[in-house]
């Protein structure tokens, strides 16, 4: 009844690392390996495959939880009536934990630093299938960074080269384990000193919508995260406060926030851990809130679509309606799996700006994923982008999909218009250095 | 002088050179060895004879490289028990890096190689009185993971001395290697128990978590033993780590399904009744709702929805829908359960089903689960945005969700009566489409449909059929008078033959005209289950009394129909040559006379009687018997072109001599079809929280031994509680007045008052990081006195606290091993918190 253990698997299905499974058969993790790797292969399109995968070729019922992070699937397998949340749960933790040793999780950063991502296997998941210690600051103090490894060996080495001292290994395996468990705040390290102290944070706010065939919005919703990285010394209480707390509903926070202060005065109090963290997660409230409560979406599409035999033709165009430039703006659109090509022109018609005929964007077709791909880096609020085109299917009837996969991003920029009264910082005399950022984005379903 | 100190420094700075070049050389050397991991991951095999070597070397960091290449073998899955001798010996190795290497080989290989590993137990054993908590954490880990049946002992008095460890991180491990000391040896049961007393009793919400877990694991029906500790628990709960969460919530739900009174809803005459310490359970757990991890949440609104009384059950809709936003993970595994509150409780989603429409680029099973989540949703009010979204997912790229979206547009016309005419349309338009899919499916829902529709005329049906069943009686009667005593009883209003109404209004809808539609499409529509279905419901809806314009008592559109699917007879797939024998045998008994059809009926069961596959072979013979009386006789001595044909002269004189009349067959052939109910199955709704659940679609394969353990895991609500009285406690409130003060703490949150505890929202205090204790202990046991004193204090210093009253952190605890000495790092530290660290954490008896 409990997470058996975990693979990590390479963008070709081979595993990379692989936690011990030693009470279990050899073709134990061979079986959940190789059912991934059939459902993976039999995936009509991206991201159709189930993320559980029931694995029935073993006595007992197992299954496998699995992820991608950085092109490779990362796997946990559950046995008996274990919860696959929980699985999942700890893949985020896992995921988030090598993120914060090694700046980038990819195939090159974990073969560099197996022994480490080993280590940290052994110590934030326990032999009997329990999540252990997955707090970042205090694993760090038990299994070091990449960094500080080599800057303790570079510190210690070179003074008595090739010959190694009982007092050298001593001394920092008295570091390593003196640190350790330490801490009266599971989340945050013991004894921190910054010569400049800040804490910066970054609003992130993502808008998810679909627009229905007729053009009204279905729904529309903007869900908040707020990113923070704190380099502060000593053990600092802050309160962060809020002049328009009532935007926020549906939070969820970071272990170190006191729940019962949010609750009674909406503030966020709490000891915020060393390094980049995710202080909260919420979702908008717009304030008018009655019985629709959608977000207007910040633009429009106009698809003309005509589908003939072996193919079809498209025109769409796309306007902004928001005063601030969006950036990277991506159109998406599956073609079916019978697609075999496409074929576009692209058009602007700026009114005010007058770049008309100067196609400010681009557009491919991916015959692996059989999807159109249209890009806008840059869409000013004025003027809208046309793509006209064709595209031609194997098959007679073709069927793509009823949708276009409207992505974009707004820097400086957040829906809820959310903003920080102030930040106080007690039991510390230190002055800190504060910082507030926005940033937007949006994903929206457009159907035809 | 000058130019001797000029040599002098000149030399000096040569030698400075010189040096700084190799430390530079050293520091580059460094940097490969430690962090050219790749190269050692990817090394050929042939260069692990080193290893040996290196192990034995004198350097460190030779050593280390070795290790590295070791679990990199392991990694590959490479045979490594070659080494372990050579491994052991560094088993005690002062360098910290190195160790862990060699613990993690140890915990792999240990179980092949047990002799050896019988080496390493005594460094393991001298290790768990180090210093360092990481270091007595860690040998008591890799201690507890060998495995090897012969040191069960040893372990046990390992885990026996770890289980009063000052740290809480060593007795964490303490109470997982419980767990695995079980496992290992079940003999040691007793023992065990006893330690995990010991471990229950802990202050700290650290290793908490996990002694509930290991009690769980090693015993999980001594619930019993968590009686004195339920309150402390739930009041802990805020301050567990989320894994700890998850688990402890796990068994308080059992342990209140077990120990406490159901809770009973409000009625006319009396309130609704909840136990105190189940409302105190509920309200310590509901903050944990705005956990991040999606694994607390779940296990929150797991217990809310499984002891809840009514009243408070809304509460887990929001936060379930929450998680659907988490990742796309998540929202797979949110969904199963989200599906069966949903169908259990549709009220909480129902404003929010917006929330829940399907996106295009869901995972399939996303898109399947969420339709049936809508379907569970549908109501008089919500129908019509339903129906136009099922709509919409019918042109899905996915089959198997466009099957799934089809069927639901059936299930909301039998939902919602009223919506049938509108189901009708959406589903008619969906028959002309160009995919496959989408017809077939469309085809299966309307037989259904209108199936039922003319089986049991509901309020609906009637309205279309009212003009038609005044004049069907009298159209009955004289064309077919035979059939009329049993059509009038059995169906009594039901039509068997129903001339459609003229009303152009409702032409679309009219069972009748869709049969019609369908024929007349019977070309395009391939797919061999609709094909089967159209044919059948032509042959059952395919008479029309006396005015059939082609042939006598049979619908214009139905003889043709025949005609195709005997021409195509060959290449059909068995179900539809099963159901083209029924039209043949159905049309000829409804016109027995008409010569065209004869000759089809003949060629088909001809065609069915060579067939290679013996239904069909067998389904030809048993109508021909059928039919014989009925129709032969009125061929009468038309032999070979007769029904009987040549079967009749090869086997008539063998053959019993029960030949039915037409009535009879009639009777046989077109009476007594049920309606089929598009019930959705819905499995016996397995706990929230299981794999099973979430595998609902697979769950057939799961074993019959899981389910014992859900029955275990969610016990039924006993008839009354157990004695509340057995849940006091020392350290609980014995008078009302108190307890309603535990209450306000748990529930009010003193950390709000207590700024400088870090801690987050509850009186129990993270670890005993040492520090000042009050002089004296014994005042401490009564947690009466302690909340008193606790209040008092908090008035006193308030604020000041903060600034640190200059307690001494380093003092011994009192209640505790003195020898400790991770005091080291606490300088730093918040006064305020130690001191209140220490204020609970001497009461654990050493």
């Amino acid at each position: 009844m409990a997470i058996d253990g975990l693979i990590i698997l390479d963008p070709a299905g081979r595993p990379i690392i692989q936690s011990s499974y030693t009470t279990y058969p050899a073709a134990y993790p061979l079986l959940h390996i190789e059912a991934l790797n059939n459902a993976l292969a039999k995936a009509p399109r991206e991201g159709s495959v189930d993320p559980v995968i029931y694995v029935g070729e073993l006595s007992c019922s197992s299954a496998c939880c699995h992820v991608e992070v950085g092109g490779m699937r990362f796997v946990a397998t559950i046995s008996g009536d274990a919860d696959p949340l929980i699985a999942f749960a700890f893949l985020d933790a896992f995921t988030e934990i090598l993120q914060d040793y090694f700046g980038v999780v990819s195939v090159a950063t974990l073969k560099d630093n197996f022994d480490i991502v080993y280590q940290l296997l052994e110590e934030t998941l326990d032999s009997s299938g329990h999540p252990l210690t997955t707090s970042p600051n205090a694993l760090s103090d038990i299994v070091l960074s990449p960094s500080l490894i080599s800057k303790l060996l570079a510190s210690v080495s070179p003074a008595t080269p090739g010959v190694p001292s009982a007092r050298q290994g001593g001394s920092f395996g008295s570091n390593g384990a003196s640190g350790a468990f330490t801490s009266p705040i599971p989340w945050r390290k013991a004894g921190v000193r910054h010569n400049h102290n800040e804490i910066l944070f970054d609003v992130v706010e993502e808008m998810r919508g679909i627009v229905g065939k007729n053009g009204t919005t279905l729904v529309s919703n903007v869900f908040g995260k707020i990113e923070s990285n704190a380099k502060l010394s000593g053990t600092p209480d802050l309160t962060l406060t809020f002049t328009n707390p009532n935007v926020l509903t549906e939070c969820a926070f970071h272990p170190c926030v006191r729940l019962q202060k949010w609750i009674r005065d909406n503030a966020l109090s709490f000891v915020p851990p060393e390094g980049r963290f995710i202080l909260a997660d919420y979702q908008y409230k717009p304030p008018q809130s009655a019985l629709v409560s959608n977000v207007p979406i910040p633009l429009s599409l106009k698809a003309n679509m005509d589908m003939g035999e072996f193919g079809g033709t498209f025109a769409l165009t796309l306007t902004s309606r928001l005063i601030k430039v969006m950036e990277n703006l991506e159109l998406k659109f599956y073609l079916g799996e019978d697609a075999t090509s496409a074929q576009c022109t692209l058009s602007s018609a700026g009114s005010s700006v007058g770049s008309v005929g100067s196609a400010d964007g681009s557009w491919s077709f991916n015959s692996r994923t059989k999807t159109l791909r249209w890009e806008i880096l840059n869409m000013r609020s004025s003027g809208s982008w046309i793509l006209r085109g064709s595209w031609t299917s194997k098959i007679k009837a073709p069927r793509p999909a009823h949708a276009f996969q409207i992505s974009f991003e707004i820097p400086s920029y957040s829906f809820s218009s959310l903003k920080v009264d102030q930040l106080r910082l007690s039991s510390e005399t230190y002055k800190m250095y504060k910082g507030v950022r926005m940033r937007s984005k949006g994903s929206i379903e457009w159907r035809w | 002088m000058d130019g001797i100190n000029l040599n002098a420094l000149s030399e000096n700075a040569t030698r400075l050179g010189m040096r700084i070049q190799e430390t530079i050389a050293e520091h580059t050397r460094d940097l490969s060895l430690t962090r050219g991991g790749s190269s050692l991951f990817d090394m050929a095999d042939d260069k692990a004879k080193d290893i040996t070597k290196q192990l034995e070397s004198s350097s460190d960091r030779e050593k280390l490289d070795a290790m590295k290449r070791l679990i990199a073998l392991i990694s590959k899955n490479r045979p490594v028990s070659s080494y372990f001798p050579a491994v052991v010996k560094n088993v005690a190795s002062p360098n910290l890096e190195l160790r862990k290497l060699v613990y993690i080989y140890l915990l792999r290989c240990a179980p092949s190689e047990p002799d050896l590993a019988l080496l390493s137990i005594n460094t393991f054993q001298r290790d768990l009185a180090d210093s360092s908590p990481l270091i007595r954490a860690m040998a008591l880990r890799v201690l507890s993971g060998i495995r090897v049946p012969t040191v069960a002992t040893i372990v046990l008095m390992a885990v026996r001395k770890s289980a009063a460890d000052p740290s809480p991180y060593v007795r964490k491990a303490a109470a997982l290697a419980v767990m695995k000391v079980y496992k290992l040896d079940q003999a040691h049961h007793t023992t065990l128990l006893d330690i995990m007393t010991t471990l229950l009793r802990d202050r700290s919400p650290l290793s908490l978590g996990t002694a509930v877990l290991a009690l769980d694991t090693i015993a999980p029906s001594r619930l019993d033993l968590l009686h004195v500790h339920f309150r402390r628990l739930c009041r802990a709960l805020p301050d567990i780590d989320a894994w700890g969460q998850v688990d402890v919530l796990r068994v308080l739900v059992r342990y209140a399904r077990t120990m406490l009174p159901k809770p009973v809803p409000a009625s006319e005459r009396q309130e609704e009744e909840v136990d105190k310490d189940l409302k105190l359970l509920l309200t310590c757990a509901e903050p944990l709702f705005m956990n991040k991890n999606p694994a607390v949440v779940l296990a929150v609104a797991r217990a809310f929805y499984y002891l809840a009384p009514p009243s408070m059950l809304s509460k887990i809709g929001a936060p379930l829908l929450r998680l659907l936003s988490v990742s796309r993970e998540v929202e797979r595994v949110a969904l199963a359960y989200l599906l069966v509150v949903a169908r259990s409780h549709p009220a909480l989603f129902i404003t929010s089903h917006n929330r829940l429409l399907v996106r295009a680029d869901d995972a399939e099973q996303v898109k399947r689960i969420k339709i049936s989540v809508l379907l569970a949703l549908c109501t008089v009010d919500n129908h019509q945005t339903l129906l136009r979204e099922f709509v919409d997912y019918a042109q899905d790229t996915d089959d198997s969700v466009v099957g799934d979206a089809i069927h639901a547009i059936g299930r909301i016309a039998s939902l919602v009566p009223s919506s049938t005419p509108q189901c009708l349309t959406a589903l008619m338009g969906m028959i002309n489409s160009k995919q496959d899919t989408i017809v077939s499916n469309a085809v299966l829902v309307l037989k259904s449909l209108v199936q039922n529709q003319l089986l049991t005329p509901s309020s609906t049906s009637t309205t279309t059929f009212a003009t038609s069943l005044s004049s069907q009686q009298a159209l009955l009667t004289p064309s077919i008078p035979s059939l009329t005593p049993s059509i009038s009883t059995s169906l009594s209003a039901a039509p068997l033959s129903i001339i459609s109404p003229p009303e152009s209004t409702s032409v679309a809808q009219a069972p009748l005209s869709i049969i019609a539609q369908l024929a007349r499409r019977i070309d395009d529509i391939r797919h061999p289950h609709a094909r089967a279905c159209v044919l059948w419901l032509v042959g059952q809806y395919g008479s029309v009394p006396g005015t059939g314009t082609v042939v006598e008592g049979v619908a214009d559109w139905a003889p043709d129909v025949l005609r195709k699917a005997a021409r195509s007879f060959n290449t059909e797939a068995s179900l539809v040559k099963l159901q083209t024998l029924t039209l043949a045998a159905k049309l000829v008994l409804l016109a027995p006379t008409h010569r065209t059809l004869l000759l089809l009926a003949q060629h088909v069961l001809t065609l069915a009687r060579y067939d290679e596959d013996w239904d069909v072979r067998d389904r030809a013979r048993m109508l021909r018997a059928l039919l014989i009386g009925a129709v032969a006789g009125v061929m009468g001595n038309n032999d070979d072109e007769g029904i009987g044909g040549n079967w009749n002269k090869e086997e008539q004189s063998g053959r019993p001599g029960v030949v039915l009349r037409r009535e009879q067959v009639t009777r046989v052939l077109f009476e007594g079809k049920t309606g089929t109910i598009e019930e959705e199955l819905v499995a016996d709704a397995r706990p929230l929280g299981t794999l099973s659940l979430v595998m609902e679609s697979e769950s057939l394969h799961l074993h019959d031994g899981d389910n014992d353990e859900t029955v275990i895991d969610l016990p039924e609500w006993l008839e009354q509680g157990i004695d509340p009285v057995l849940r006091d406690s020392d350290d609980d409130a014995p008078q009302a007045a108190l307890s309603s003060m535990v209450q306000a703490i748990s529930s009010q949150g003193i950390s709000s008052q207590r700024v400088p505890t870090p801690a987050g929202s509850t009186p129990v205090v993270l670890t005993p990081a040492g520090g000042s204790t009050p002089k004296d202990t014994k005042d401490w046991r009564d947690l009466n006195k302690f909340y008193a004193s606790e209040s008092e204090s908090e008035e006193e210093e308030g604020e000041e606290e903060e600034e640190g009253s200059g307690t001494d952190e380093n003092g011994g605890d009192s209640g505790e091993d003195e020898d400790t000495s991770e005091d080291e790092g606490d300088e730093d530290d918040e006064e305020g918190v130690a001191e209140h660290n220490s204020s609970l954490s001497h009461e654990r008896t050493p």
